[in-house]
């Protein structure tokens, strides 16, 4: 086995963590029709950890990012980026999501200068990074086109070097490849797993793809449907592994086995909430 | 066999010469429209080739227009010339619209940007928006008096709510994703809004532009209805009175045509400023 269980709060982990989640949980609505969307959630997550988030739809695993992100404030908790309460959005905190994020009406590399220039950067110099980070994802020769002329999959990838021109302590994914195909998915994989050792950023990644998690991620926590809370954590050593084929390997396949076996029960259990509604 | 071949000439070429072929296509067939209702006015008045079947009181032939036209040009209607009355219509037409862009587009943004001052703003425009703004034709005389003022006012009266409040919903109607990630960032407000959401409204606003540009001229008929003596609506609406329709039509063209125009210099802009528009 290649994951083991693991716990994500132990006191050891705490000390010095990049992000603490603490007790935080969300209700939507007021009274009797509340609905509690994300349970007293509690993680740890320390510099460098790649961290994948995994859950049944509607288990708040966007939620808890957009808690993290600092675009909705919790009902109870808090979370804590070195120590310091997430009140709003912050640039040391880089944001990629799904899709339709970017900037139409700018071109590539404008959308990827903007997070510099709005924290001060002189234009032309942040234009000039901006170029080489495109080059890092490997869109150098796109850079003055509009984003709507790309892609999908080259689409993500600005948004990455959009989310990375800031130097971000940690960088939060929201499902940033749900939308793309399987070729092109994978493509990524590898681009950010190759970006993240490079880098050694400190990634939150939510998703709802087994594989993906057990591909990218150093932990893995494994949500429960709505309210969410974390059913199982673990630590995963498939991402150490420079094998790309790894995800055909009998211990790849049980571990997935026993994921998947997590999230069945999850799945339907939400399923029969959603009837219930 | 001819067919197929052809087909396969079809799959050989690429798209971008497809899309040209299909839009010149399209372009020919909107050119047969127009020649086709020509046709049919010409058939119908005989244009002094035939008997008209239908009287010249009712429908001129295009000649018999064209000759008005050339008439109006030479001598002018009511002591003045063609050209005045069109510019005294354009005048107060773009007047009214001026101030309505200047002024509602800003409050729109506003408005959307606000909740209190939606609050406080938007219930008294919506309220007034189902209003006939004709029907307030004589309160504006009175208030206004019977100067270029009033028509100005009667002409902005339903231009400017559509205005204001197609830039309210472009505002609320821009991606909070965008947003966000705007503010993750590090994008001041002030930033989110000039960098993020002021272009990304754009293209709703000239959605409504162009909406409330048809009703704009429209209602130039309305505000040219009394207590005026010059005017392109005024001369149509008067020389009706006198039965004398190839002058009507010449105004009813002039104004459409002025309605066109407008349309496609607005269009024209908008492809040129908005090129993201609807690529989301």
């Amino acid at each position: 086995m290649r994951i083991e269980p693991f716990d994500l709060n132990g006191p050891d982990r705490r000390d010095g963590a990049k992000l603490v989640v603490e007790q935080l949980s969300k209700s939507f609505g007021s009274g009797a029709s509340a609905v509690q969307a994300l349970a007293p959630l509690d993680l740890s997550v320390r510099t460098s950890d790649f961290l994948c988030v995994v859950g049944p739809s509607g288990c708040g695993k966007t939620t808890l990012l957009n808690i993290v992100g600092g675009f909705e404030r919790p009902t109870t908790g808090r979370a804590l980026i070195d120590g310091r309460a997430i009140m709003k959005p912050g640039r040391e905190r880089g944001v990629v999501f799904q899709q339709g994020a970017l900037f139409n009406w700018m071109s590539v590399v404008e959308n990827v200068a903007f997070g510099p220039r709005a924290c001060g950067v002189p234009a032309e110099k942040a234009r000039h990074d901006a170029r080489g980070l495109l080059e890092l994802v490997g869109l150098s020769g796109f850079a003055d086109r509009y984003p709507y002329e790309l892609s999908g999959g080259m689409q993500q990838r600005v948004g990455i070097a959009r989310a990375l021109a800031n130097d971000p302590e940690i960088l939060l994914m929201d499902e940033p490849f749900a939308a793309l195909d399987q070729q092109t998915r994978e493509l990524l994989q590898e681009e950010i797993r190759s970006i993240w050792r490079r880098t050694g950023k400190t990634i939150l990644w939510i998703t709802h793809s087994i594989e993906e998690a057990l591909f990218l991620a150093t932990h893995i926590v494994v949500m429960t449907a709505r309210p969410g809370r974390v059913k199982a954590s673990f630590r995963s050593h498939f991402s150490e592994s420079t094998d790309p084929l790894i995800a055909a390997t009998p211990e790849f396949t049980a571990a997935k086995r026993e994921i998947v076996g997590l999230l069945r029960s999850e799945a339907q259990r939400a399923q029969s909430l959603e009837a219930a509604v | 066999m001819a067919h197929s071949k052809a087909l396969e000439q079809i799959g050989g070429l690429d798209e971008a010469t497809l899309e040209r072929r299909a839009d010149r296509r399209d372009r020919w067939l909107t050119a047969v429209t127009f020649l086709v209702l020509f046709g049919i006015w010409v058939g119908l008045t005989g244009s002094g080739l035939w008997e008209p079947f239908i009287k010249p009181l009712f429908l001129p032939s295009p000649v018999a227009v064209f000759e008005a036209f050339q008439r109006l040009l030479a001598d002018g209607y009511q002591g003045r010339s063609l050209a005045h009355h069109v510019g005294i219509s354009f005048y107060r037409f773009a007047t009214a619209f001026s101030f309505c862009i200047l002024i509602g587009v800003p409050l729109g943004l506003l408005l959307g940007m606000s909740r209190p001052i939606r609050a406080v703003i938007e219930p008294p425009i919506q309220a007034i928006r189902p209003v006939p703004k004709l029907a307030l034709l004589p309160l504006f005389l009175i208030w206004f008096g019977i100067g270029n003022l009033s028509k100005i006012v009667v002409i902005a009266a339903p231009v400017f709510p559509i205005i204001v409040i197609s830039a309210m919903q472009a505002v609320r109607s821009v991606s909070q994703k965008k947003i966000q990630a705007a503010q993750a960032l590090g994008a001041s407000t002030l930033t989110v809004f000039r960098r993020v959401v002021l272009p990304a409204s754009l293209p709703g606003i000239f959605t409504g532009i162009r909406v409330a540009l048809s009703i704009g001229v429209t209602m130039l008929v309305g505000a040219e209805l009394t207590a005026t003596s010059e005017g392109i609506a005024w001369m149509a609406l008067t020389a009706a009175e006198y039965l004398s329709t190839d002058i009507v039509l010449v105004g009813v063209l002039i104004m459409a045509i002025m309605g066109y125009t407008l349309d496609r210099i607005v269009r024209a802009l908008e492809a040129h400023l908005v090129h993201w528009s609807g690529k989301d």
